[in-house]
């Protein structure tokens, strides 16, 4: 039974954006779980999440929680000491550079010290918990309003304003970063309050908080005066709760600090070390003698002991991580979607599931679209499984026989054991590939995106690969970068002017029924023209001792220390 | 032995010489470009022309040639191509000294207990002490080092707990806290070269007891110990000088996988970087601080071997 009353009380109060929530959730189209989310997203206060909850009769324990920030110690916790941490060894051509890292260990060392406008929630989505307290936008969505913290200082004592905000956006733009490609340009911020930054938009932007927290790691906040290419080591800065005070690049060892300073109080550790491992086998060795504290990211493959272990404790967050497999649709063999679609017909999803993740994965329907989320069309296209004579027949009618090509991919995690798959699957229907596996620097530079264009950034990628793709709460990244017509990283080189059109209007839609609509198609589009093949999206495992309490972790490789401790 | 010193370093410069040519020829053989690697697959040409320029990789080879000989005599080799702002030297020095510290400990350990296990089984030549010996050497010796490395990491380490499985000490651990973290890695070095130094140790022992030499000290009237220790072994020791020596200068450059089950940050883990990069100083100063040390490790062996036998020193006169 619906408190109209109380439904309309705060639906008066609301703006457009998220009136129509409101709305969307009264009449069952947005469930409890993704209206919350949403909520989030546009920046729905709190309390009207929870009196629209109360008004539409949902039950108390969906009342919306936010983590204010701050450190917050696990119970019976002892105050002091530090903690190690296996982290994966970061990429040293890129380095501490906010503006240009690619890789997790990165991530994870740059968000000690900086943070982002928006940050994890305790339900492992975005909230209110760093340098903006509140976000809304305006009546179509192409104008954001962040109100930043209170209080926040960088560690050097100057404090934070929208000017640190707009030239870490400016240097984004120019940087052309993944996320914010399209979305923002040079000088999109207005700082004119310095406690508020503006966001105008190169066009409306339904999700825009996403890209700028947690979920796009390169938008952490950075100080006016620092530039691209300034690396923390260089250059100790930040908000955040750690102050970096030695970094070996050798060994990729970074310790950091408690910052005293720090706008959520004192931590409850003194002190952190991130070690950098190049090997996640001995990370988990590491991790299973107690050696280290807390493990940053390790597979089902080799983790097994982890697995099992009672005083282990595994975090697995919220992950969309996957693997693409590309095709170069505009030159190659791969130019003809009736040979893609074949291939992607061998794959046999369950197998990958069960030998590559023991179960712990979801079989993907070759787009990159969550099944969870709230605007997925489980309608839109069948399930894609492993059907040989499907695959052969699309061969006939395509006319080709016996297509021998070669599978590059990097040797990442469970990457090579895939091509491994991939060739097996695909030999049974005429297929004859060859796999080469690739020290990942090579590959990323020579075989997944080799420079090209503005047009066509990567005209001269090999024309099949497997690429990898971390997490991303919502799937615009993987559109806009890998899907769009000239995508920073759009290895298939696909040019869709349907799927283009269908990107701009999920973008600009600020409902969740408008969304939804672009997105069926976008599933459409992509599952007929297969410019790349989606075989499953795998768990992130992530961990701790069980004497190690209040650790956060991401499935983009951030582990959040601010609040952890460790009993003796 | 002056002279043979002299003329041994002479032909140890020339070899030395001619590797860094080999080297160098080889790191310009990779199909990566350098300069567009540190400038990043997006970014313009232009400013991959201004790095190529910028170091110096436009000149022609015997410049940029007689630039590294420059660079291997001052030990400079400039800035990292993969990590901006870090002189070469720097990172290499750490790695060096790693490396030196495993390896020495390694040797330590091996050299004596080989030695001690090929006099034993030459002494007791078709005994079952001597067979117990050559063929557990022989089975722990065909075991790759990363797969013994694993085993014991696994059982000692992690399953009994009485080692520290992975190379963590700590900063600025103490030297008997860093003996604990090197001894897994080491016992992994040991169990491939015990049974390899042990065998050669035995061949020569027995070759040495059955010469004429020892039976004269024999008929001398002295007693076992003192005929091994003064006349056996100063003789049956050569060919495991020699072998020792050469396979010192792999110890410090040959353990990638060794180095990477234990995250141990010595030279090969180094090398190993270097190559994916790819960083072309730090790859030639890594792999040129290898083949010193090769070099001078077999110097080392061939003195003490002309040491051991004159006859070693009139060959080479001859």
């Amino acid at each position: 039974m619906i408190n109209w009353t109380l439904l309309d009380r705060v639906r008066r109060r609301a703006n457009p954006v998220e009136r129509d929530l409101i709305e969307a959730h009264a009449r069952g189209a947005v469930n409890r779980r993704d209206f919350i989310k949403r909520g989030t997203v546009i920046g729905l206060s709190v309390p009207a999440m929870t009196a629209v909850l109360a008004a539409c009769g949902d039950s108390d324990d969906s009342t919306p929680s936010t983590t204010t920030g701050g450190a917050e110690a696990g119970g019976g916790a002892a105050a002091g000491g530090s903690l190690i941490v296996a982290n994966q060894f970061g990429d040293a051509n890129s380095g501490l550079d906010p503006v240009n890292m690619l890789d997790l260990g990165t991530y994870n060392v740059i968000s000690q010290s900086f943070e982002y406008l928006v940050g994890l929630g305790s339900d492992g989505n975005i909230d209110a918990t760093a340098l903006a307290t509140s976000w809304e936008p305006n009546e179509d969505g192409s104008q954001w309003s962040f109100t930043l913290r209170e209080g926040v200082m960088w560690q050097d004592g100057t404090p934070l304003t929208s000017a640190d905000v707009a030239a870490t956006m400016d240097r984004l733009a120019a940087a052309n970063n993944a996320a914010l490609g399209g979305v923002i340009g040079e000088g999109s911020v207005d700082a004119s309050d310095p406690a508020v930054a503006v966001f105008t938009l190169l066009e409306p932007n339904g999700n825009f908080p996403v890209l700028v927290s947690i979920f796009n790691p390169q938008s952490v906040i950075t100080p006016a005066d620092y530039s691209s290419g300034t690396t923390l080591d260089e250059r100790p800065a930040g908000t955040g709760a750690w102050i970096l005070s030695d970094f070996n690049a050798a060994e990729f060892v970074a310790r950091f600090e408690r910052n005293p300073n720090w706008w959520g109080g004192e931590t409850p550790l003194d002190a952190i070390e991130l070690r950098g491992f190049s090997d996640i086998g001995t990370a988990v060795t590491a991790m299973q003698s107690r050696q280290i504290d807390v493990i940053q990211n390790f597979s089902v493959i080799g983790g097994e002991g982890l697995l099992d272990d009672a005083n282990f404790t595994v975090l697995t967050p919220p992950s969309s991580n996957h693997r693409q497999v590309w095709f170069h649709v505009s030159n190659g063999q791969f130019t003809d979607k009736l040979v893609r679609q074949a291939m992607a017909w061998t794959f046999d999803r369950q197998q990958m599931v069960d030998v590559l993740f023991s179960g712990r994965a979801e079989i993907a329907n070759d787009h990159p679209v969550l099944s969870s989320l709230p605007f997925f069309d489980a309608e839109a296209v069948p399930q894609r499984s492993r059907d040989i004579d499907q695959a052969r027949a699309l061969l006939a009618e395509a006319g080709v026989e016996g297509l021998s090509a070669t599978l590059q991919c990097g040797d990442l995690g469970e990457v090579p054991d895939l091509a491994g798959i991939i060739q097996q699957n695909a030999a049974e229907a005429g297929f004859d590939l060859q796999v080469n596996v690739q020290s990942n620097s090579t590959f990323y530079g020579d075989s997944w995106c080799p420079g090209g264009t503005d047009e066509q950034p990567c005209a001269d990628a090999d024309e099949f690969g497997i690429v990898d793709y971390g997490h991303r709460p919502i799937p615009d990244v993987f559109f806009s970068s890998a899907l769009a017509s000239g995508g920073v990283w759009n290895s298939s080189n696909f040019a869709n002017s349907d799927f283009d059109t269908q990107l701009t209007n999920y973008r600009a839609a600020i409902d969740v029924d408008g969304q939804k609509t672009a997105i069926s198609e976008i599933q459409k589009i992509l599952w007929d023209e297969v410019p790349a093949s989606y075989p499953y999206f795998f768990n992130f495992l992530a961990g701790h001792d069980a004497s190690v309490s209040g650790v956060q972790a991401t499935s983009l490789g951030h582990v959040v220390l601010s609040g952890a401790s460790k009993s003796a | 032995m002056l002279k043979f010193i002299g003329r041994r370093l002479a032909l140890s410069l020339v070899t030395l010489v001619i590797l860094i040519l080999i080297i160098f020829l080889l790191t310009r053989v990779f199909p990566s470009e350098p300069a567009r690697q540190l400038a990043g697959p997006f970014a313009p040409q232009e400013r991959v022309d201004e790095l190529n320029q910028a170091l110096g990789l436009d000149d022609p080879l015997p410049t940029q040639f007689g630039r590294l000989l420059g660079d291997v005599i001052t030990f400079s080799f400039g800035e990292s191509f993969s990590q901006p702002g870090e002189q070469v030297a720097d990172l290499v020095r750490p790695a060096l000294w790693n490396s030196a510290k495993l390896v020495v400990f390694a040797l330590v350990l091996t050299v004596p207990l080989s030695i001690l296990g090929g006099v034993v089984a030459a002494r007791r030549k078709d005994t079952l002490a001597d067979r117990a010996i050559v063929n557990l050497g022989l089975a722990s010796a065909s075991i790759p080092e990363f797969v013994s490395a694993v085993i014991l990491q696994y059982v000692i380490g992690v399953r009994l707990g009485w080692l520290p499985p992975v190379w963590l000490p700590g900063e600025g651990a103490g030297f008997f806290t860093q003996l604990r973290f090197l001894l897994l890695p080491a016992l992994s070095i040991v169990l491939v070269y015990f049974g390899y130094i042990a065998r050669i140790t035995r061949a020569g022992t027995i070759t040495a007891l059955d010469s004429d030499y020892t039976r004269t000290a024999y008929m001398k009237g002295l007693n076992t110990r003192s005929v091994v220790r003064r006349h056996v072994l100063k003789n049956s020791l050569q060919s495991t000088v020699a072998v020792t020596g050469t396979q010192v200068g792999y110890l410090f450059g040959g353990l990638v996988a060794l180095e990477i089950v234990f995250n141990y940050p010595g030279l090969g883990n180094l090398i190993l970087r270097a190559a994916t990069a790819p960083d072309f100083p730090l790859l030639q100063a890594a792999v040129i601080t290898v083949a010193i040390i090769f070099m001078l490790s077999t110097l080392a062996a061939d003195l003490l071997i002309a040491w051991m036998n004159p006859r070693a020193r009139l060959n080479v006169r001859a």
